[in-house]
């Protein structure tokens, strides 16, 4: 052992993890294409703990990345071979839940289901629900500033998330935010998140709580084709209505989540499209009634209204199980993440549909429509020689064409490892450069999650045959 | 996720294997619902974890010895089955796993001894019943032994109940609308024989009639998930044979023999006897479930109102997805109060020969559990397998709280013949 | 003193390069921040003013960071949209740019969230005069930095903002307001916390000190007086109640914070627990507090020293609008190492005012 790992043994008698059978299993996040054997593994259970290991990897020139739950879908926690992996699972205690300011201080490993059960109690709840909820952390909400099905209303992470205590990437601690809801100067807190790690560690996050609506109304509707489903979303924008949630799944997504949860979704349905108010009785109840109206008239041959809160859930639920139910159509999977403009859905999804005919591979869609957020799911299998080339090529097209819509290459997901050759579609160089003196001002060593976000000299899109670090055993893609 | 397992090289479990391999998406779905994981906070002692360690063993990436450490801490709880969207069999490809690697890892003399006296004694009656009594004989010494030896003192009871073999027939209380086969267990019929008579006096009650074939062995549940795969044939075969008859359905009222007996087509993959073990799993039901299918006789009011936690036996709610059935019959009992347990999908840590093999995590598991039930206030606890049964009431106990555990039948049983259910005790504040 | 007046974002990057200090300034609506100081070059981006999209379905537009809010405002109202964020002065010539650069959000921010949370995209002009862009232009991102954000309350220190993209959405089809008077300052206060926690959907929930409530609800006629009554049962008493023309010219006059009063005006960044101790040390100053109690405008008349340590003492930041100062940051400091180093980041050479944050 050199003395550098002496040394972090010493720092860590009870949180280090070094030996194959250990590691191996640190190698991916979600995104199994990519994996890289880290160093080592440290599982800090307080921020002084991670402060240490923040100024061990400073002092010997070790590039880090700090892990949740491991649940990205971009390769955002995907090991720097050779770097430590921050493990922050362990740092999972609710700090302090004030129903009255309506905050809860929690550290970074703690779930995102659990902040909105510790909350129910007093009617209130943590509004962002990305469909890994039960499983992703809070650090890694903040980090890729995640989003859900209920983020056209009240926004993404960003815009619950108060204060937070971050270790630099010198090791030194700053706190970002506050507890109130309004801040003067910089919003130096706003950049912090969504920053794919690569600005600091999140210790200790303060999040706001909503009241819990008071009412619900979902509805799932049926269609006979996706154009129709995405018409009637543009209908429910035009009526003025503003729902909680639009999602829309295509007939392979609902055949997954039958399959998965048994949801009860009209099986045979080309398009279902869940709708979803919130909020006042009164209001709900009127807006419910504009919505039946809408909905009558967007050509949906069948149309239900969840009759109770678990029937409300029973939707949800397929919904929200569709990413992962998708394994069991297909051996692989690539997931997008592309946003359009809301009016080109109906567009884009055509366009996907020729580029999956193209390529003869099956694409899945279910995807936040109220946000044009599209989530394309494009199966492969990768016994099959050039299956998981092809499948790269075609999610880089679906990308591109997001960029060309005037969207964006990722809305939830983050640019991670997976999307950083796509940023020069979306950014100038300089747009970039500015971008990375930020970066290099917090972090000179470029340390932090190196090689993520930022094109490197070596990032070349995966569609271009075997990846460069691939080519140098860096990285392996199974 | 891809893999290069080469099922010709590693026989016919090869394709179970790789085909669970290839399900699993990495998604973590799984973690909040592994045990281990929730103790440990180590991504290799998650089933995502394993899976992957399981993977890179059997492509030959990495040696067996280090991934053993991980796999061996799994319970096999089958928590994990429960919790994924993708539909990964992982019963299936760990208990597969294990008879692969059994023969090829290594274990210290004092562990194959250990392992040795372990299967050689728990799956037969006579024997368990003749070590539980040197067992409590021994308690005096529990200091002294190393500490995989001292948690299964912990669990035998204080007095072990007589015995009485069970008849090998018991006639049904007035028409007769079903006739039965049933597996009596092995440890239960040591450790808490109550629970086969309950589930007899019920049954016929119900005007079931009871058939015991008296050839019957150890299901081989815990050989088979200890990967000590031809053990688990040998006692399987015998079974097959005690089976044989007509019997529509044959009842069990203990989730690890039952899920043990689901698993015989699993296990005959492969032998000849592959058809007839298809066969018998499908006959084969848990108790709970019969008994809501046969639609319960009326049930008269228990003396006063009980609060009862419903604790699920992995065996039961993960490996059979029965999870309503036992609720139904406790909620047809006029004056039960049913509560549920907070993570109450989480393993309570016994798991067959977990408890004695790995004695921490067990008991991190059982305290978490039995703090959980107290926390809903339960005057009772109600589950369905002995397991769990020994588990709950020693952490209860440790905790100085020791409200009383009861198997479903048994309250039922208690309902049915007027007995107090549980020694009057004042409420739970 | 000279200015620029440029009209095209090349025009800005040249003005940055060729000027070594520099302030920009929308429509001066807040003097104590867009007055050049010193040796800066007042640069004016009026002049650089238009929406560029917009397309009501989409619920986003993007305009030149020199448009003024009303123009905008009067484009979404057209077709039944809003700023959920309620910007102030809007009459007063507030630009878009200067309302980002100054992070001044209105009482209806309660209901949605404030400019931070509707800000979507941005194209600004660093200090090395090159020309930036974050974000982008669809209601949901999360590609790169989120560098939106980052502007929000940068008082023009990390780059002259050039064109915004916003998220807008429906304005509701009615509103009302509800005046309640309570006989103390803590009761108001009870009230405003049970109503911050309860599902009431309120688009404005202002405390008006010594001890009123000012609560406006939103949404579809036909639920609107329904609410209302609820609302009052929900207080457990009646209030007085402002609805149509006259309701819309209460906003509109709460919107200029000017008429607050005379003096100094300042926003100041709380939380609701401050407000009993803060109440008591600032006598008569005219105020409100808006967003449940999370922010708070005040006019002030005392030699602002004494404000800046009543804020201190209370542990909060605060921004003077309006008025003459060396300094515009007051209370708290809240800033560390991270935003030094950001801002010396944009900025290498110092060409923007920097505003030491107060010690
Ligand atoms: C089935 C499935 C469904 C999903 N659905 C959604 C969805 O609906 N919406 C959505 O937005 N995402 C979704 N995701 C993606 C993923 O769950 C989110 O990105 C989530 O926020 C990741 O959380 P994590 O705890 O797993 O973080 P990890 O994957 O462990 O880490 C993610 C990133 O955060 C960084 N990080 C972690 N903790 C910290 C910290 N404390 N401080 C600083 N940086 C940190 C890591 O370095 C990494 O870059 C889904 C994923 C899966 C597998
Ligand atoms: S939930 Fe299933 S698919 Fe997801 S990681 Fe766990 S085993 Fe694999
Ligand atoms: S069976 Fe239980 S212990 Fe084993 S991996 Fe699955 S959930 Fe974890």
């Amino acid at each position: 052992m050199t003395p550098a790992l002496r040394e972090l043994e010493a720092l860590f008698p009870r949180g280090l993890l070094r030996q194959p059978g250990e590691l191996v299993a640190y190698e991916s996040d979600a995104l199994t294409a990519f994996r890289a054997r880290p160093l080592a593994v440290v599982l800090p259970e307080s921020h002084e703990e991670v402060a240490a290991a923040v100024r061990w990897c400073q002092k010997h020139r070790i590039p880090y990345v700090a892990r949740g739950s491991g649940t990205s879908l971009s390769g955002g926690s995907l090991p720097v071979e050779g770097g430590l992996v921050i493990g922050l699972n362990r740092m999972n205690k609710l700090l302090r839940l004030d129903p009255k300011e309506r905050i809860a201080v929690v550290q970074p490993g703690f779930i995102n289901l659990q902040v909105s059960l510790a909350a129910a109690p007093y009617s209130l709840y943590y509004a962002p629900d990305p469909s890994s909820q039960p499983v992703s952390t809070i650090g890694g909400n903040l980090a890729f500033n995640s989003g859900g099905a209920h983020c056209l209303k009240y926004g993404m992470t960003s815009n619950h998330v108060l204060g937070a205590r971050v270790v630099l990437p010198d090791g030194e601690t700053a706190l970002l935010g506050s507890e109130s809801l309004e801040g003067i100067g910089p919003d130096w807190l706003g950049l912090f998140v969504g920053s794919e790690g690569l600005l600091g560690i999140a210790t200790e996050v303060t999040l706001r709580l909503l009241p819990r609506p008071e009412a619900y109304h979902t509805v799932l509707a049926a269609y006979d084709t996706l154009e129709k489903a995405g018409e009637a979303v543009a209908a429910v924008v035009a009526s003025g209505l503003l729902p909680g949630a639009m999602e829309i799944m295509d007939s392979l997504a609902i055949e997954a989540a039958e399959a998965a949860v048994g949801a009860g979704y009209p099986r045979e349905a080309r398009a279902l499209l869940i709708v979803e108010l919130e909020g006042e009785t009164p209001q709900v109840e009127a807006e419910a009634r504009h919505l039946e109206r809408v909905i009558r008239d967007s050509g949906a041959y069948e149309v239900r209204v969840a009759q109770s809160e678990a029937e409300r859930m029973k939707i949800w639920k397929g919904r929200k199980a569709a990413f992962s139910a998708v394994g069991r159509l297909s051996p692989d999977y690539i997931v997008q993440d592309g946003v359009v403009p809301r009016s080109k859905l109906g567009q884009a999804l055509a366009e996907i549909e020729r580029l999956s005919e193209r390529y003869g591979l099956r694409v899945a869609n279910v995807f936040h429509a109220g946000d044009g957020n599209l989530h394309p799911l494009i199966l492969y299998n990768g016994r099959v020689a050039g299956e998981l080339e092809r499948a790269e090529e075609l999610a880089g097209e679906i990308l591109k064409l997001c960029v060309a819509l005037g969207g964006s290459i990722t809305g939830e997901h983050g640019v991670g490892m997976e999307k950083r050759a796509y940023m020069p579609v979306m950014f100038t160089p300089a747009d970039l450069e500015a971008m990375r003196r930020i970066r290099r001002a917090i972090d000179p060593l470029e340390l932090a999650n190196r090689g993520k976000m930022f094109p490197g000299s070596e990032a070349k899109p995966l569609s271009h045959g075997p990846h460069p670090l691939e080519k140098a055993g860096v990285i392996a893609r199974e | 996720m891809q893999h290069r397992i080469d099922p010709e090289k590693i026989g016919p479990q090869g394709e179970v294997m790789a085909h669970a391999i290839e399900a699993c998406v990495h998604c973590g779905f799984c973690l909040p619902a592994c045990p281990t994981y929730q103790v440990l906070g180590e991504e290799m002692d998650s089933p995502r974890g394993r899976i992957f360690l399981m993977k890179e063993v059997l492509e030959g990436n990495l040696s067996l010895e280090e991934a053993q450490p991980y796999i061996d801490k799994c319970l096999g709880c089958l928590g994990c089955v429960t919790a994924c969207p993708s539909g990964v069999p992982y019963g299936e490809l760990i208990t597969s796993f294990r008879a692969y690697s059994e023969p090829k890892r290594w274990r210290s003399p004092f562990q194959k001894v250990f392992r040795l006296g372990l299967q050689e004694t728990l799956p037969y009656p006579a024997r368990f019943r003749a070590a539980a009594v040197l067992g409590r004989l021994a308690r005096p010494l529990k200091p002294l032994l190393p500490p995989a030896l001292r948690a299964p003192l912990e669990l035998l009871p204080e007095a072990l109940p007589p015995t009485k073999p069970l008849p090998a027939l018991t006639p049904a209380e007035g028409p007769r609308r079903s006739r039965v086969a049933l597996l009596a267990g092995c440890a239960q019929q040591v450790l808490q024989p109550g629970f086969n008579w309950a589930t007899l006096r019920v049954l016929a009650r119900n005007g079931v009639e009871v058939v015991v074939p008296q050839n019957q062995v150890c299901c081989g549940a815990l050989a088979l998930h200890t990967g000590e795969r031809a053990r688990a044939l040998h006692l399987a075969r015998k079974n097959l044979e005690a089976f044989a008859g007509d019997y529509d359905t044959i009842l069990t009222n203990a989730a690890g023999c039952g899920s043990g007996l689901k698993e015989y087509p699993l296990l005959f993959r492969g032998e000849p006897e592959q058809d007839q073990a298809q066969r018998l799993a499908e006959k084969v039901k848990d108790i709970s479930v019969f008994l809501v299918e046969l639609g319960l006789k009326e049930v008269p009011p228990l003396p006063h109102p009980l609060r009862v936690a419903y604790h699920d036996a992995c065996h039961l709610a993960h490996a059979q997805g029965v999870r309503n059935e036992p609720r139904q019959l406790l909620r047809s009992i006029p004056g039960v109060e049913l509560v549920e347990i907070p993570e109450g999908e989480l393993c309570c840590g016994s798991a067959g020969t977990y408890n004695l093999e790995q004695p921490h995590i067990a008991a991190a598991l059982g305290e978490r559990k039995a703090r959980n039930i107290l926390a809903t206030g339960a005057q009772a606890v109600v589950t369905g397998n002995i397991g769990c049964f020994a588990q709950i009431e020693a952490h209860l106990k440790k905790l100085g709280r020791p409200i009383p555990v009861l198997h479903t039948i048994e309250l039922l049983d208690r309902a049915y013949t007027g007995q107090a259910p549980v020694p009057a005790a004042p409420a739970d504040p | 003193m000279s200015s620029l007046r440029p009209t095209h974002p090349k025009e800005v990057q040249e003005a940055v390069r060729s000027h070594p200090r520099l302030l920009p300034r929308g429509g001066g609506s807040k003097p104590a921040l867009s007055t050049p100081r010193e040796r800066q070059v007042a640069l004016e981006l009026i002049g650089l003013s238009g929406v560029l999209e917009y397309n009501p379905g989409e619920y986003v537009v993007v305009a030149r960071a020199g448009t003024p809010l009303s123009e905008l405002e009067a484009l979404l109202k057209a077709h039944g949209q809003y700023l959920p964020f309620d910007p102030p002065f809007a009459r007063q010539g507030a630009t878009l740019g200067g309302t980002v650069a100054a992070g001044l959000s209105g009482p209806m921010r309660n209901r949605y969230g404030g400019v931070r949370d509707f800000i979507l995209g941005v194209e600004f002009v660093d200090g090395l005069g090159n020309l930036v862009r974050g974000g982008g232009k669809v209601v949901k991102n999360a590609a790169g930095f989120d560098l939106p954000k980052l502007m929000v309350g940068s008082l023009g220190r990390l780059g002259v903002l050039t064109e915004l993209a916003f998220k807008v959405f429906p304005y509701p089809k009615a509103t009302a307001t509800l005046e309640v008077a309570f006989p103390n300052l803590g009761e108001a206060l009870e009230a405003l916390y049970r109503l911050a926690a309860s599902p009431i959907e309120l688009y404005a929930l202002d405390l008006v000190p010594p001890s009123r409530l000012v609560l406006r609800l939103g949404g579809l006629p036909e639920a609107l007086s329904p609410r209302l009554e609820r609302l009052e049962r929900f207080l457990n008493q009646q209030g007085e109640r402002l609805q149509g023309e006259a309701e819309e010219a209460y906003w509109e006059g709460v919107n200029d914070l000017g008429r607050l009063g005379e003096g100094y005006l300042v926003k100041v960044a709380l939380t609701p627990r401050r407000i009993p101790t803060l109440e008591a040390r600032l006598g008569a100053a005219p105020r409100r507090y808006m967003s449940a109690g999370h922010l708070l405008y005040l006019a002030w008349n005392e030699p602002l020293e004494a404000l800046d340590e009543a804020l201190r003492a209370e542990g909060l930041p605060g921004l003077v609008l309006r008025g003459v100062v060396a300094n515009p940051r007051i209370g708290l400091n809240l800033e560390g190492p991270f935003g030094l180093k950001v801002t010396a980041a944009l900025d290498p050479q110092g060409r923007f005012e920097r505003y030491a944050a107060p010690n």
